[in-house]
């Protein structure tokens, strides 16, 4: 009886394992490898299929700084035709590994509202910067920080959670800020203060989000998140609110522009070059530049293209961000995270 | 020709182990040793410092944190776990079967969900962190909250091995200590102990395994100070690519682990004793004491195992009625991602049950070719390393082996073979391991009186040898079952959108901000909790009472 239940189950997971390998495959399709933030509606993408007569095969390969490696080390034989996520910060990467080739076609001509270099094509970006959690600073009955040095002093201890930036793209983007508005010196010292001061390091936005954020649960009600956090939450709140229960806290040295692009991928698939071609035209379609900014939580970056009515509402971009005065090197990239691991962790 | 058989037996794991397992792995560390200029200029090449991680003092206190809280792990795990074990075994309740079932969720639940839970409860602002941070206990920052997340997930495996082990405890000489005037105490050390601590040292063996490498619930709970040694190599390889310093971890690691895996499948070896039992029968708690006994071991379970997913329950059943938890039910992605995450598993515990199957008989069957021959030197070390070898997925740093796997078959990487490959790499220790400590205990007299009487070997493995270990075998697909049901696997490889299981759609939806999402997430979480307890239920039977071996015991 037991045995006959054994050989049951056995031969159902079989049944289950051979109807599942029996799918067909289909010829010659166009391998994306995005980030597994990368995220559109499947109806769209349906009709890039039909139109274009293509098969996609989106394979994500992780956070955007592991995708990035991904690539670098199967460059001998690519594992995509098509690279969609790198970002201004990982572009030197990639750059200078030689894993994307220059796109020149109509989309890399247009004018956008963010430039990105390297024969990237941009597709759309955004703003890491401080989120508050505006219920706990009522309650508290405590001013918002006006400037980061006023996060380094006592009454603002232990308020402060980061992302890593050595496993965090966001965590990497504001140590970036602090370096580009501070000036390197003073950024590491000021990182230095935050870490008597209290600041917490977790792995990445999720759980900084998710597990520390005094708005969820956690007690530090300072978070590194994006500009349009805001938005979002307006956009999936429980009852529909009409004012997010986060701000966004625009401070000197804390405000980083990410502008995100696709680009071919040198060496992929030259049967699929052409509809690698048509898929970067599709991300700079007015359809997907719209869905985007609701999927993904970016602003578009085709110039002209409308805002959804949340983001306009919610998401106001910032005056002011910290640009590098040079443009990033991988070597000083690196150097400046091993840096932050000393100053802050060890 | 038994020595045939077990080279047989044994070319299907081992195969299976090389491709997915070392040669990824050797893959990565000759692109990280040999070319230091890997990356183009990217990773300049550094030249290799050998001793660099006791050199520095960041990655000493990493490693030999990493070892001390796997160590304390592991002796808080057996402190708790045997008294529950024994009151489990010996103690017949209305829910135990559900109890024991029960006990395996932790393993299923995503990390950071589990967090989520774990922080509810004991959190600066939890149920029972809040009044400890008014006494002015913070946990926050302290290795406590990891420690407790090691417990969590890890004393499920102590216990089911104990209760496994109490279960082949033979009854008479139990019965004939008590006789001769041996206290129930007595008994217990001079009997009871050395038939269930082979079965112990396995379970603690891959406790400590998991704490040593560990990476989830730890990290998220014990905040980057007390970040393990793994945490380190995943750095360099998936965020640095710095190979060449990421193999010399990853080999101080591998050496580290490995001689703990050996050390067990030595002890393992060493303290089987197989023989004929008769189960001591499970009585009803009579008297205060017993049942003290039986309420004391519910309340551990309930306090370390229990209350981190009840407090997720209690969220998602808020979400579920008050929040937008409901919408998610019906959404496509979800039933996608639920099939997605039934067939998967549904083949990856088919893989893992086959490997394990062949590994565990080649382990047998090498142990008697060592016997018979009566030399055995060179035939035990075999068997040793063999036996040991059911470790490897579990002492080989799983990012080198994602990012080795890439290297080697780049054609690959997005195919659905390396993925369901790589669950039931990840799944099948579980069923070699279980069915190993159960093939030691059996003694080989009914293979070979079945053999005598004219049975060939398949037939001496369907009705003799697999009976009898049926149990074992079904606790290990169970947790196979468990590992394929949960992230282990997922996280490293790389995945596509029609890949979704359950656990990478509560992932993606704990990546945005925004009340719904986490809403979702918390239900999704309770969908894989039901889905995991119904594949346990349909693994492991309706309960312990129809169990095969029960029955051929009672015949």
């Amino acid at each position: 009886m037991q045995r006959r239940f054994l050989l049951s189950a056995l031969l159902s997971c079989a049944l289950i394992g051979t109807a599942a390998l029996a799918q067909t495959p289909t010829p010659t399709p166009l391998r994306v490898i995005s980030h597994n933030s990368f995220d559109l509606p499947k109806e769209l993408l349906a009709r890039f299929e039909q139109q274009h007569r293509v098969k996609l095969q989106i394979v994500k390969a992780g956070d955007a700084g592991e995708m990035v490696n991904k690539l670098i080390l199967t460059r001998a034989q690519p594992i995509a035709d098509v690279a969609f996520g790198i970002d201004n910060t990982l572009l030197p990467r990639a750059q200078t590994a030689g894993v994307i080739e220059a796109y020149t076609g109509p989309a890399a001509q247009r004018a956008a509202a963010v430039s990105l270099g390297g024969g990237m094509v941009p597709v759309d970006y955004g703003y890491v910067n401080l989120n508050i959690d505006k219920a706990w600073f009522a309650k508290n009955n405590l001013a918002l920080p006006t400037s980061l040095a006023d996060l380094a002093k006592p009454a603002y201890a232990k308020l402060l959670v980061v992302p890593n930036p050595a496993t965090s793209s966001p965590g990497q983007a504001f140590l970036l800020a602090t370096i580009a508005g501070l000036g390197e010196a003073a950024a590491f010292d000021w990182w230095a203060q935050m870490r008597s001061n209290g600041v917490k390091v977790v792995k990445g936005w999720s759980e900084a989000y998710y597990t520390e954020f005094s708005r969820n649960g956690g007690t530090r009600p300072i978070v590194v998140s994006y500009t349009s956090s805001p938005a979002a939450e307006v956009f999936y709140s429980k009852e529909k609110i009409s004012e997010p229960p986060t701000a966004n806290l625009f401070l000197k040295g804390g405000v980083f522009r990410q502008v995100e692009g696709v680009a071919l991928v040198k060496g992929g698939n030259p049967a699929a070059r052409e509809a690698a071609g048509h898929f970067i035209e599709f991300l700079r379609s007015a359809p997907v530049q719209q869905a985007l900014q609701t999927t993904m939580w970016v602003f578009p970056a085709e110039a002209g293209a409308p805002r959804v009515a949340v983001m306009q509402q919610h998401a106001v971009e910032p005056a002011l961000f910290d640009e590098l005065p040079q443009a990033l090197t991988e070597q000083q990239a690196r150097a400046w995270v091993q840096r932050w691991t000393r100053t802050v962790l060890k | 020709m038994p020595r045939l058989t077990a080279r047989s037996l044994a070319l299907l794991p081992l195969a299976f182990l090389a491709v997915l397992l070392a040669a990824p792995v050797l893959r990565l560390l000759a692109e990280g040793f040999g070319a230091g200029d890997l990356a183009g200029g990217v990773v300049p090449g550094e030249p290799l410092r050998w001793l660099a991680l006791w050199q520095d003092d960041y990655l000493r206190w990493r490693v030999v944190w990493s070892f001390l809280q796997a160590a304390i792990t592991c002796v808080l795990a057996l402190l708790l776990g045997l008294p529950v074990a024994w009151v489990l075994a010996r103690r017949e309740f209305a829910t135990r079967a559900l109890v024991l079932r029960l006990l395996m969720l932790p393993f299923v639940v995503p990390t950071l969900v589990a967090a989520l839970g774990v922080l509810a409860l004991w959190g600066p602002r939890g149920w029972l962190g809040a009044p400890l941070a008014e006494a002015g206990f913070s946990l926050e920052e302290t290795p406590w909250l990891l420690l407790y997340g090691n417990l969590f997930f890890n004393l499920c495996l102590v216990v089911r091995a104990g209760v496994d082990a109490l279960e082949q405890v033979s009854a008479p000489r139990v019965a004939a200590a008590r006789t001769l005037g041996a206290t129930p105490w007595r008994a217990f050390w001079r009997v009871e102990w050395p038939a269930i601590a082979p079965w112990l040292a396995s379970a603690l063996c891959l406790v400590f395994l998991y704490c040593f490498s560990g990476f989830g619930l730890a990290l998220i709970l014990g905040g980057q100070r007390y970040a393990t040694v793994e945490v380190e190599i995943y750095t360099l390889v998936a965020y640095e690519l710095a190979l060449g310093p990421a193999g010399v971890l990853a080999l101080w690691m591998l050496g580290l682990t490995g001689s703990v895996a050996l050390g067990y499948a030595w002890l393992e070896k060493r303290l089987a004793a197989p023989g004929r039992v008769t189960p001591m029968a499970r009585t009803r708690p009579r008297g205060a004491a017993q049942w003290l006994a039986v309420w004391a071991a519910v309340a551990v379970l309930l306090l370390v195992c229990a209350a981190p997913l009840i407090a997720i329950l209690g969220q998602a059943a808020r979400a579920f009625w008050q929040g937008q938890g409901a919408a998610v039910l019906g959404e496509p992605e979800t039933l996608a991602a639920l099939w997605n995450t039934l067939r998967f598993t549904a083949m990856a515990l088919l893989l893992a049950t086959g490997l394990g199957l062949s590994h565990a008989l080649a382990v047998r069957a090498f142990d008697s070719a060592g016997s018979a021959r009566g030399s055995g030197v060179a035939d035990g070390a075999w068997a040793l390393l063999w036996r040991a070898a059911a470790y490897l997925p579990f002492v080989v740093s799983p990012v080198t082996v994602a990012f080795g796997l890439l290297l080697l078959y780049p054609g690959w990487t997005a195919s659905l073979a390396l993925l369901i490959g790589a669950y039931a790499l990840l799944a099948y220790p579980f069923v070699a391991k279980s069915l190993m400590a159960a093939l030691d205990n059996l003694p080989a007299s009914y293979a070979q009186a079945a053999a005598t009487l004219g049975a060939r070997p398949w037939r001496v493995l369907w009705r003799v040898t697999l009976p009898l270990v049926g149990k074992a075998l079904r606790r290990g697909m169970a947790f196979a079952a468990a590992t394929a049901l949960g992230e282990f696997a997922v996280t490293l490889f790389l995945s596509r959108p029609e890949w979704t299981t359950l656990t990478t759609l509560i992932y993606q939806r704990l990546g945005r901000p925004g009340g719904a999402n986490l809403d979702a997430a918390l239900v999704l979480a309770c969908v894989l909790m039901a889905l995991a307890l119904l594949a346990f239920t349909l693994i492991e039977g309706p309960g312990d009472d129809a169990d095969p071996a029960t029955k051929v015991r009672s015949m």
